[in-house]
């Protein structure tokens, strides 16, 4: 159930969004002037600011750096992990041109997981950004898929960072408190967090499930959109699967050019005139050999961006998988009340209109008495009160649901076609810089050959 | 790795010739390759056309225009000498009749050589008929280096012989034969060589032929004569010869491997191209940008091909001739071997004589002219050497220079196909209602 300040929180949401769409626009980062270095460097941040964002606006936040620690886990054992180094700067202060040291704390990844879990519960209408991943996935052989290795933990910082950027600059979380103490309060956090109660509140996976199968009516947009991401999850998995494949088969194409670079040396320890250019040829065979590395490297961080909406499509999911839970909450409530209705006018005309176990039994074992009757009408009457109470809050609670949801969910539509078109972008840069690098080898080589 | 499945020649006769301009009347036209100066024809499955010096320019994939120079200036470069002997093998042609189906190929001669009736002569030769020259190359001249053919034999269920790659890969293997033959100054002397370019029919006399070819060949090969000190450079040579087939077939190896590798990459850049059609079909505002670059990777794709396609069919075969020439060598190499220890062991034999018969002072005359001989191919293998090794290093430059061509070539191809594709990325909907870039 949504809490009055959440509901608030949706209307503000709603309000500042349709003060957005009516031209309260501020140019956003991405200038109109030079495509590489601008559009790369939003390649490269991954993010938009909102218009209509407040945190963000405030607040420059940036993780900055990673470290190992050791420590006790839960069951008393010695364990290694990553904390990653939070920095904020309050933004008055730079434009003033103080430029202040930034305040700083150190977290951990599992600390990450329980602020997005606060917010998925507490705000179960925004489709929230998800986290990098836990475990590195869809790896090519190449790289490993051990969690300490640092350019693992290097892209997870980014990811972090990515993450941070993308709750504090929407309109919605921005706000919300418990944000605010997780960048500003290093030891007290997760206290207060867990004082939320909002692992309580967070509703059963047999709930959402059975809701899922036996909602009647659901706005068709929900379950359209809910089937755009199934088809969303399906395809970047499988995206990143082939692309991993591609990975690891040029790999050993480039790989295999560096023979061609012993073999000329040995071959041109053999030669008089021809000795020199087979030599020089050989080295450029083995900078086209080692130059893969860094190329797939690179292309790693396109492979970040499409599981950025891999997971997001799993956010976009929960969204509409709440809409079917509030919306099948409502026609239980409408259910109930109906047929508590149906009860009391039986009771008050004696007529059975439907089948009951009760009236059976009444029927074989005789009816009540008129005391009993009158107690169980007042029963009935105050619970057709709260009834229709309870069918009124759940209609406001799904209605403001929708709105609110569909409006976020708009919103991310807009910034996935943003961001992907920004990612295909990078990757097209990438291919153009590799096939440029292929010129210059091969052309470098040929006149070597030529100098033969 | 070719993508489609490998082409038969059409059979027919004989095609007329069409007209040809005179080399040395177009000696001017040499680097820039203007149309009335190429020799066009009109046979179906040619891919070369010729230019005025006798050398073909390949044209089967689209070369640039540096690498058409190199070609040129190659052949320009051939020791400075005049060149009045200019052949051409091409226009291979598939001949049906009761008896066998074979290939023939065209030989066009030009010459100014006074040992040629005519300036110009037009012969269609088969391979029988090339392999029956190097024979009578060999025996005639002993102790000089023959070059080699390509193989004789193809295992009948293995390879198709009449397919457009084998008849062209075994046509570019004769055309550089025969040129190598008219470009050596003693060889190309020979009146076989005559015979071969200018007779209507080849009176081969077969049988005789194969006769000789064992008796000559296998007297020099296998000499029962020992060694006794072969000269420095001579043994220098032999061990060059061992370590370059060493590396050349590494370098076999590694083409191969890469051909390999090069398929696999393509398999999977397959599968990977359609899952962004599918995905295309999901969005709405994404579609163009989806679309645009599962097509670009198709682009590639098949550029790729091309590529693994011409290392197959232009890069291979040239190395693996190569080897068949290094063994040619080595034949020489040991021929010379034998006719020295022939000369070595009469040497002896004499002094041995010589010792019983105090009167005798003079050399014998057979000892005298088994010396003559040792000079003479002494000689002989030298000069073939130094032009082997000149070959040798214009022919791999030419090679390498290719490889590192068709790679260029692919990577332009993608370069293309990408720098395409990102107009279409960046360029957004009218309706699109965020702020817009330039």
């Amino acid at each position: 159930m949504l809490s009055v300040s959440c509901l608030s929180a949706l209307l503000l949401h709603t309000l500042e969004r349709r003060m957005a769409d009516a031209g309260n626009k501020e140019s956003a980062p991405i200038g109109g002037d030079e495509f590489t270095n601008t559009e790369l460097e939003n390649n490269k941040n991954n993010t938009m600011v909102e218009e209509g964002s407040t945190l963000l606006r405030r607040m420059e936040i940036s993780v900055a750096e990673a470290e190992k620690r050791t420590g006790k886990n839960t069951v008393n054992m010695q364990e290694i992990f990553t904390v990653y180094l939070i920095e904020t700067r309050p933004i008055d202060a730079i434009t003033e041109g103080h430029n202040p040291a930034p305040d700083s704390l150190w977290r951990r990844y599992s600390e990450f997981e329980i602020l997005r879990n606060y917010l998925l519960v507490t705000y179960p209408f925004i489709v929230v950004p998800p986290l990098p991943e836990k475990r590195a996935e869809f790896v090519w052989h190449k790289l490993s898929a051990d969690n300490m290795d640092p350019d693992f933990v290097e892209r997870r910082r980014v990811g972090l960072e990515n993450f941070l950027l993308r709750v504090a600059s929407h309109s919605v979380l921005s706000n919300d408190k418990i944000l605010y103490h997780f960048l500003t309060e290093e030891h007290r956090w997760k206290e207060v967090v867990y004082e939320t109660g909002f692992q309580a509140k967070a509703d059963s996976r047999i709930k959402a499930l059975s809701a899922t199968f036996r909602v009647k009516n659901p706005d068709k947009r929900f379950t359209e959109m809910k089937h755009y991401s199934d088809e969303l999850q399906s395809l970047t998995s499988q995206l990143l699967r082939v692309r991993a494949r591609v990975a690891d088969r040029l790999y050993g194409v480039y790989k295999v050019h560096g023979n061609y670079g012993r073999v000329f040396s040995e071959w041109s320890a053999l030669e008089k005139e021809m000795g020199d250019g087979l030599q020089s040829a050989g080295h450029h065979m083995d900078a086209y050999a080692a130059s893969v590395d860094d190329m797939l490297e690179e292309e790693e961080h396109y492979a970040d961006q499409l599981k950025e909406y891999l997971f997001y499509a799993e956010a976009l999911r929960a969204v509409c998988r709440k809409h079917e839970l509030t919306q099948y909450e409502l026609e239980t409530a409408s259910s109930d009340l109906i047929s508590k209705k149906q009860q009391r006018e039986e009771l008050a005309t004696g007529m059975v209109r439907t089948f009951s176990f009760k009236g059976m039994t009444n029927k074989l074992f005789g009816q009540e008495t008129p005391e009993q009757r009158e107690a169980k009408l007042s029963l009935l009457e105050e619970q057709i009160v709260q009834g229709e109470e309870t069918v009124t809050e759940k209609t406001v609670e799904c209605e403001e649901y929708v709105k609110g949801a569909w409006v976020d969910m708009q919103r991310f539509k807009e910034q996935k076609d943003r961001d992907l078109r920004e990612a295909l972008i990078g990757y097209a840069v990438m291919q153009i810089s590799m096939c440029k690098k292929g010129i210059q080898v091969w052309t470098n080589a040929k006149e070597c050959f030529h100098k033969m | 790795m070719s993508a489609c499945t490998p082409k038969s020649l059409a059979s027919s006769g004989q095609k007329p010739i069409q007209e040809m301009c005179h080399p040395l009347g177009a000696e001017e036209a040499v680097l820039t390759p203007s149309p009335d100066v190429r020799n066009i024809t009109s046979s179906i499955g040619e891919k070369d056309q010729i230019l005025p010096n006798g050398t073909p320019v390949e044209t089967s994939s689209p070369s640039s225009s540096s690498s058409l120079l190199n070609r040129l200036q190659l052949d320009d470069d051939l020791d400075g000498e005049t060149r009045d002997l200019f052949v051409t093998v091409d226009d291979p042609k598939k001949h049906v009749s009761t008896m066998e189906t074979y290939i023939t190929y065209r030989v066009v001669t030009k010459t100014t050589r006074v040992e040629f009736d005519l300036p110009e002569y037009t012969v269609r030769r088969r391979y029988q008929d090339f392999d029956w020259l190097r024979t009578k190359l060999e025996d005639s001249q002993p102790t000089h280096l023959i070059p080699p053919l390509p193989e004789k034999f193809v295992m009948k269920g293995v390879v198709d012989r009449f397919s457009e790659e084998f008849v062209e890969t075994r046509r570019k293997a004769l055309d550089k034969f025969l040129k190598r033959v008219a470009d050596h100054p003693v060889l190309s002397f020979n009146e076989h060589l005559n015979s071969f370019l200018s007779a209507k029919d080849l009176n081969k006399r077969q049988g005789l032929a194969l006769l000789s070819k064992m008796g000559e060949s296998v007297k020099y090969v296998t000499g029962g004569y020992k060694l006794r000190g072969r000269p420095v450079e001579f043994s220098a040579m032999g061990d060059y010869l061992d370590m370059f087939t060493q590396k050349l077939g590494t370098i076999d190896r590694i083409a191969q491997r890469i051909i390999k590798e090069q398929s696999e990459y393509q398999v999977e850049l397959r599968e990977y191209g359609p899952v962004y059609t599918t995905w295309a079909l999901s969005e709405a505002e994404l579609q163009g940008p989806l679309e645009g670059v599962a097509s670009c990777m198709a682009n590639c794709s098949s550029a790729l091909d091309e590529l693994t396609q011409d290392m197959s069919e232009d890069f291979l075969p040239v190395l693996r001739e190569y080897v068949l020439y290094i063994e040619s060598m080595k034949i020489v190499l040991k021929k010379r071997d034998n006719i020295q220890a022939e000369y070595e062991a009469k040497l002896e034999a004499a002094a041995f004589r010589k010792e019983e018969k105090a009167s005798c002072t003079q050399v014998p005359t057979d000892v005298e002219k088994c010396h003559d001989r040792v000079e003479c191919c002494n000689a002989d293998l030298k000069s073939d050497w130094d032009r082997w090794q000149n070959n040798k290093r214009q022919d791999f430059r030419q090679l390498l220079t290719g490889m590192a061509d068709h790679n260029i070539q692919y990577y332009e191809k993608c370069l293309a196909a990408w720098e395409s594709v990102i107009p279409l990325l960046r360029d957004k909907q009218p309706q699109e209602t965020e702020t817009e870039e330039d």
